[in-house]
C-alpha cells in the first residue's frame, strides 16, 4: 500500500505540470479582421472581369481612407467601418467613380482567449450610384472571418 | 502411476474447494465520502485570474462502482491589452467512478480508477471592455452581462488513499469534452465555469482532493479463486506426490 502512496504523490508533479502551462500566455495566430470580399463581374454574361485598375477609398472629416490602388484586379477586399452601422466607399473602376453604401448591423465575436474579439457584420442593405456600376448585389450577408465572397459587383 | 496421478488431481480438487470456502469472500466496508478539491486555492496562488473552490461527495454502490456528485464554484476575471473579461458561476457535476482493484486488495480504502461525469454549468459572462482595431482606426465596444447554461462530460482517471481512518486523499487528472457552452458561436465564453476556455472543444487538467470518509454499510464480495495458482499448485503437488509416493500426504501437508 506504500506504493499506492507513492504513486499519489508522484502523480501531482506531472499533474500540475498539466495545469500550470494553461496559464501561460499564448500569442494570436489566427486573422482577426473581417473583411467584404467583391468579386467583378461583366455586366449581362455574369463572366469574371479584371479591371485595368481599381481605387477604393472613403472620404472622412479629416482625412481620406484609401483601401485599393491596384491594376488588373478581378476581386477586392475592404474593411467595413466597426465603429458604425454603415459604410461608404467610393470605388473607381477604370477611372470611372461610383459611390456605395453598406448597411449592416455589428456584433462582438470571439476569436480566441489569445486573440481577443473581432467585430463581425450582417449585411442588411446597399446603395450605389451607377455611373459604372451596374449592379451590386449581395450574395453572402455574413462578413466574419471565414472568407467567402459577399458582394457581386456587375460592370 | 496413472491411478496415483488421479489420486493426487482428486486431492487437488479437494485443496481448491477449501482454499475457495476460506478465501473467496472478503468483507468490505461501504463508504460515503465528502470532500474539497485542494487544487482550486493552490491554483489561486498561481495564477490570480481564476478562483476555482470544488466540493465532492460519492457513495459505494458496490466495491467497485461508486456514485459521484460535486458542485464547483469558479470566478474567473482577466484583462489585457485587447479585452476584459470576466465570468463568474456553479458547475454541477453527477456520474460513477469505477474502481480497478479488487476488494480483497482494496479492502475499501484504496481506489484506482476511471469516473465518468456529466456536467452542468450555470454561469454569467461578460466583456465589459473590448478594443479592435483596422483601417478604418482602433475602438472600444462592451459585451453586456449574460447568462447561459453550458454542458459537458468529463473522463477523470484517478486514484485515491485512505490517509488515516476517516480520512482519504487522492487526485484525479479530468478530460472535459463540451458538448456546448450554451452562449452562440460568436460569444464563447474565455472561460466557462467548471470546464476551462469555452473555445476548446476538450480541456485537460488534475484536481486533488481531501475527504472525509464515513462507512455505512458491509457486503461480502465474492473474490473468483484463482485458476492459474491453482494448476501451479497442481503441478506442485503433483511433483512433490511423485517423490513421496503418496498424494494424500502432501494434502495434509497443505493444509
Amino acid at each position: 500500500m506504500k506504493r499506492l502512496s507513492v504513486i499519489i504523490y508522484i502523480a501531482v508533479i506531472p499533474s500540475l505540470v498539466m495545469v500550470i502551462p494553461s496559464c501561460s500566455v499564448q500569442p494570436c495566430y489566427e486573422e482577426t479582421d473581417p473583411v467584404l470580399h467583391t468579386v467583378l463581374l461583366v455586366s449581362g454574361t455574369g463572366e469574371a472581369a479584371k479591371a485595368d485598375s481599381l481605387r477604393v477609398y472613403t472620404y472622412r472629416e479629416t482625412d481620406t481612407l484609401r483601401f485599393i490602388n491596384l491594376k488588373g484586379v478581378s476581386s477586392f477586399s475592404v474593411p467595413l467601418d466597426p465603429a458604425s452601422d454603415e459604410s461608404e466607399f467610393l470605388i473607381t473602376l477604370n477611372g470611372i467613380t461610383d459611390t456605395a453604401l453598406i448597411r449592416y448591423s455589428r456584433k462582438p465575436h470571439l476569436v480566441s482567449p489569445e486573440c481577443g474579439y473581432t467585430i463581425i457584420s450582417e449585411l442588411t442593405g446597399l446603395k450605389t450610384t451607377h455611373n459604372i456600376i451596374d449592379t451590386l448585389i449581395i450574395e453572402n450577408k455574413f462578413v466574419n472571418l471565414d472568407g467567402q465572397k459577399n458582394l457581386h459587383l456587375f460592370y | 502411476m496413472a491411478r496415483r496421478t488421479c489420486i493426487f488431481f482428486i486431492s487437488l480438487f479437494l485443496l481448491a474447494e477449501t482454499v475457495a470456502v476460506s478465501q473467496d469472500t472478503v468483507t468490505v466496508p461501504l463508504h460515503v465520502r465528502a470532500g474539497f478539491d485542494i487544487s482550486g486555492p493552490v491554483m489561486k496562488l498561481v495564477t490570480k485570474d481564476l478562483i476555482s473552490y470544488g466540493v465532492a461527495a460519492s457513495a459505494d454502490i458496490n466495491s467497485s462502482i461508486a456514485a459521484t456528485a460535486g458542485v464547483r464554484y469558479s470566478s474567473y476575471r482577466s484583462s489585457d491589452v485587447l479585452y476584459d473579461f470576466m465570468s463568474r458561476g456553479f458547475s454541477f457535476t453527477a456520474g460513477a467512478d469505477y474502481n480497478f482493484i479488487k476488494a480483497n486488495v482494496s479492502h475499501g480504502r484504496y481506489s484506482a480508477g476511471i469516473g465518468l461525469r456529466y456536467g452542468l454549468s450555470f454561469y454569467r459572462e461578460e466583456a465589459p471592455m473590448l478594443r479592435y482595431t483596422n483601417e478604418w482606426g482602433a475602438g472600444e465596444t462592451s459585451v453586456p452581462a449574460e447568462s447561459h447554461t453550458g454542458h459537458f462530460m468529463e473522463i477523470t482517471p484517478g486514484v485515491r488513499a485512505e490517509l488515516f481512518r476517516g480520512v482519504t486523499i487522492g487526485w484525479n487528472l479530468y478530460m472535459r469534452l463540451l458538448l456546448s457552452a450554451g452562449a452562440g458561436k460568436d460569444l464563447k465564453p474565455v472561460w466557462m465555469p467548471g470546464y476551462g476556455p469555452g473555445t476548446s472543444g476538450m480541456t485537460t487538467g488534475a484536481e486533488y482532493y481531501v475527504s472525509i470518509s464515513i462507512p455505512y454499510r458491509k457486503i461480502k464480495v465474492y473474490i473468483k479463486p484463482k485458476v492459474r495458482e491453482t494448476e501451479e499448485e497442481e503441478t506442485e503437488v503433483t511433483n512433490t506426490g511423485s517423490g513421496t509416493g503418496t498424494g494424500l500426504s502432501g494434502f495434509t501437508n497443505r493444509l
